[in-house]
């Protein structure tokens, strides 16, 4: 009886997936594997269950376990178990994955296959390129008419009403590189660019959360903080006094989040499974309806409203600021120091 | 005279106001804070509702993740007190050189800084394979409470009074048939605190427990603090904390009553 | 006698404690020693110094050592201001109430370090109670910044460890004998000269336990001084926070663990040495 249920139910699956051709794999059987995927809690993870793992499983009848936690524990976690590893997907940052592809801990992209071939091209560095995202400005609307450039947070009257995240991390990294170009540098010149940020001080707030940062901003005790898009432009429907810019001069950082298979996974063939999932049209267009993440697969359409609104093509990446990742993670150590020192205290 | 010693002990009472206000008051806010009515917290509240309670109930990921931690915070009390009773019994009754250094020794984990810990028990575990497994993070909690359980049961054995004992050996009693009759009635209040305090201190930890639990076995805390470094505390996990609070100040209170709790931590 | 027997019994305990909780700092003394390659998170392990250099050299890791020492003794002595009374009043004067403060006493210490946080946020932050009913009341324009620095972090610890100094100081306090102190004050000694003379020097036991528990606990805290100070209070916690989960320099990491630990053992043996003083002292008779 349960037999047939299962039958029927993966004939089922079969048509559903020959009538989109989403992919040429037959449905496998994992009955009794277990896939564990490392993820930010929240919203992704809610998107995740919904557009990935329900369907895999139900096709597969694997179980996919969520490992939740920020970046930092999940790079920790696949260094140490570099050669026993419990994890056979991580979700890292733009800046980590091409580290971690050089030190051996995940796997290579694979240009062959559809899925490599569905994301813009160049995007795909070190891992598998999840969404797009760009840092600009979250800002009270009383404090700013219009949607300010990177500049007018150094307007003297905001002196000490600028908030910021914390170091090091692509938002950290990226408005320091801002400040380098603002001083007429860029990120390569460490001195100008925190001689630069420096002139914000004193920092009301190092943000860790989006609420606590928009609550802030709404009631006008933070003026504007450098944030990601995505999250924040989500968040934002919840406050009346808030807007979201993307600067033009220069224009805002690319971020990208990074799908990355860990290197000598339990379950490999799953774990590609789910990336091909996570990766398709159907859970790319849920994440930019409503978290406001840029597509990378190029055959995701979507509203132009919603368009406007997110980094969703290569000609719009090429307007933003793309920074030398490996030469900031060189120095994250030595600049974590002068970040403590130089912008942290009063 | 009479006079006088009322006015010191307002004096008195209003100072010790001042300790119990800055111990209680967070956590007053907290259930305060759980009946509000919008996503993110600020005073005055914009209204009042119990949705949040309602959306506690709901989530089975959230009833998960409890489920994950009563598991994990029962395993490890059985695994730190059987281990904190046996070693407490023999510190309390004999004498040895380097007996203060093994009592300062069980003590340890007190003391050494946990963020750094976790991450060389996460190399070993690798190494040994038990990496997310239920085993290494139940080890991982025993090992920190034993600490709990060897102080409150090495007082409650040197509390217990010892000629009970020795007038039953002498009457020709069986060491097992000593601790069965004599030895276990007595300390089994002791036992309950130490029982529910390391209890307590697994089923909230979150330091270690974030890079040490396995996707399988995903803590509450975890959760909560997966949450807090990222979107924002979602108020569910408010309620949530709200009811465990209640939880502790009734299962306290019946200690008290019952156990004379206060006279054992 | 019974030496079989005892190592038997300690067996599990040594074991928990020696294989789980130190063998980890046994392989982290290792890493202190050994760097990350060049342009890469894995571990070079050849024998160097460069880490501990770094921390010795760098006024930077040198002020958070200090710091973070500092505000453990303030820590301590705030909590030995509020604890003793507290302890006092639980121990000789509460009968029917005592039960309810200890238990009141305990309840945030066993609720755990995230609801603490978070209430104290709630309480303390530019948008929470405190500001919100200044506001009210119109007092202030502006929210008060009362996080973000050492004073926020301060609250914060006093609030999750003042249980710590509380409970041994009743353990000691009750076993004072009663008549030595009913004996001076019937001689004419005022109040304050009883707590000197008497209660203090007996209480000194259970004073030194809690004073180190409270500064070991504040010194190697983490979440409290994470969220609280809001990243703009650096203490050892938060830094070694920093570069294990954000840097990942985990050898650099390991090598700021070991100081740290270095400086709280050399601690700890300044106190056993002044307790085994304590110890050797005639108990009463040098009090005048």
């Amino acid at each position: 009886m349960k037999y047939g249920l299962n039958g029927i139910a993966s004939l089922g699956l079969c048509a559903v997936m020959a009538a989109t051709s989403l992919t040429p794999v037959l449905a496998q059987d994992f009955t009794g594997q277990t896939l564990v995927v490392g993820v930010w809690g929240g919203d992704i993870e809610r998107l995740l269950r919904e557009n990935v793992i329900g369907p895999l499983e139900a096709e597969t009848g694997a179980k996919v376990e969520l490992l939740l936690g920020g970046t930092g524990d999940r790079v920790a976690k696949i260094y140490a178990e570099k050669d026993n590893p419990t994890m056979d997907i991580a979700f890292l940052n733009i800046f980590e994955a091409p580290q971690a592809l050089a030190d051996g801990v995940v796997v290579a992209p694979d240009p062959e296959l559809q899925i490599f071939k569905d994301i813009w091209p160049d995007m795909n560095n070190g891992c598998y390129a999840m969404s797009l995202a760009a840092l600009g400005i979250v800002y009270n609307k009383d404090a700013f008419a219009t949607p300010p450039e990177w500049a007018a947070l150094w307007a003297p009257e905001l002196k000490g009403k600028i908030a910021l995240p914390a170091f090091p991390g692509s938002e950290a990294n990226g408005i320091l590189a801002i400040a380098g170009r603002l001083a007429g540098a860029d990120e390569h010149d460490a001195d100008a660019s925190f001689a630069k940020l420096a002139e914000l001080k004193p920092i009301p707030l190092t943000y860790s959360n989006l609420d606590e940062l928009l609550s802030l901003v709404d009631i006008g005790e933070v003026a504007a903080a450098p944030v990601i898009s995505g999250y924040a432009i989500a968040g934002m429907k919840n406050y009346e006094n808030i807007g979201f810019a993307f600067p033009t001069d220069p224009g805002p950082v690319l971020t990208r989040d990074m799908l990355c298979l860990v290197a000598n996974s339990p379950s490999p063939e799953l774990a590609l499974l789910f990336a091909e999932k996570a990766l398709g049209v159907v859970n790319q267009t849920a994440y930019a309806n409503e978290l406001y993440f840029g597509p990378t697969n190029s055959n995701v359409k979507l509203d132009p409203e919603i368009s406007a609104m997110l980094i969703d093509s290569p000609e719009e990446v090429s307007t933003l600021t793309q920074l030398d990742w490996p030469f900031l993670i060189e120095n994250r150590s030595a600049w974590t120091d002068r970040w403590n020192a130089e912008i942290l205290v009063d | 005279m009479n006079l006088r010693r009322a006015g010191t002990d307002t004096i008195w009472i209003a100072w010790m106001a001042i300790g119990y206000i800055v111990v209680l008051l967070p956590i007053v806010v907290v259930v305060f804070a759980s009946f509000s009515d919008s996503n993110t917290f600020r005073f005055p509240p914009t209204g009042y509702s119990l949705k949040w309670y309602q959306a506690a109930f709901a989530s089975s990921e959230y009833r998960n993740a409890l489920g994950v931690s009563l598991l994990v915070g029962l395993l490890a009390t059985a695994v730190s007190l059987t281990a904190g009773t046996l070693a407490a019994y023999a510190l309390s009754r004999s004498e040895f050189r380097g007996k203060s250094s093994i009592e300062t020794l069980l003590l340890a984990p007190l003391a050494l800084p946990h963020i750094v810990w976790a991450i060389g028990l996460l190399q070993i575990y690798a190494w040994l394979g038990i990496g997310g497994t239920l085993l290494g993070l139940v080890l991982a909690h025993a090992a920190l409470t034993l600490p709990f359980a060897v102080r409150i049961m090495l007082s409650t054995f040197i509390q217990l009074d010892r000629t009970l004992q020795e007038a039953a050996s002498t009457l020709g009693a069986s060491p097992p048939r000593v601790i069965w009759h004599i030895v276990l009635p007595l300390i089994w209040p002791g036992v309950l605190t130490s029982a529910l305090l390391t209890f307590l201190t697994s089923f909230n930890e979150v330091t270690v427990s974030v890079l040490i639990a396995g996707s399988r076995y995903l803590t509450y805390p975890v959760r909560l603090y997966s949450e807090l470094r990222s979107q924002g505390i979602d108020p569910t996990t408010v309620a949530i904390s709200a009811m465990l609070l209640a939880l502790i100040v009734v299962f306290a209170l019946i200690g008290e009553r019952f156990l004379n709790w206060s006279r054992r931590v | 006698m019974a030496r079989k027997s005892t190592v038997l019994l300690l067996t599990p305990g040594l074991l928990l404690t020696g294989a789980v909780f130190l063998s980890p700092f046994v392989f982290l003394g290792l890493t202190s020693f050994w760097t990350q390659r060049p342009n890469s998170l894995l571990i070079d392990p050849a024998f160097t110094l460069v880490n501990y250099v770094r921390i010795a050299t760098d006024s930077f890791f040198l002020g958070t050592l200090f710091r973070t020492i500092l505000l453990g003794i303030v820590t301590v002595a705030i909590c030995l201001l509020l604890g003793l009374p507290i302890a006092r009043w639980i121990a000789r004067r509460a009968v029917r109430t005592r039960g309810i403060l200890v238990v009141l006493m305990v309840t945030p210490m066993v609720s755990g370090a995230l609801v603490q946080t978070l209430g104290l946020v709630n309480l303390l932050s530019l948008l929470g109670v405190i500001n919100g009913l200044l506001k009210q009341l119109g007092l202030i324009d502006w929210s008060i910044r009362f996080l973000g620095n050492e004073g926020g972090v301060l609250i914060g610890l006093v609030q999750a460890f003042l249980p710590l100094m509380v409970l041994p100081l009743i353990t000691t306090l009750a076993k004072l004998p009663e008549d030595l102190e009913a004996a001076a004050r019937s001689l004419g000694a005022p109040a304050w000269r009883v707590w000197v003379t008497i209660i203090l020097p007996l209480a000194m036991p259970g004073i030194l336990a809690g004073s180190i528990l409270v500064f070991f606990a504040s010194v190697t805290s983490f979440v409290t001084p994470q969220i609280l100070g809001q990243g703009k209070v650096q203490t050892f916690g938060t830094v070694m926070y920093q570069q294990s989960a954000l840097v990942n320099d985990w050898p650099f990491a390991s090598a700021l663990a070991m100081a740290m630990m270095l400086v709280l053992g050399v601690l700890l043996l300044a106190v056993r040495a002044v307790r085994r003083g304590l110890e050797r002292r005639p108990v009463i008779g040098s009090a005048s």
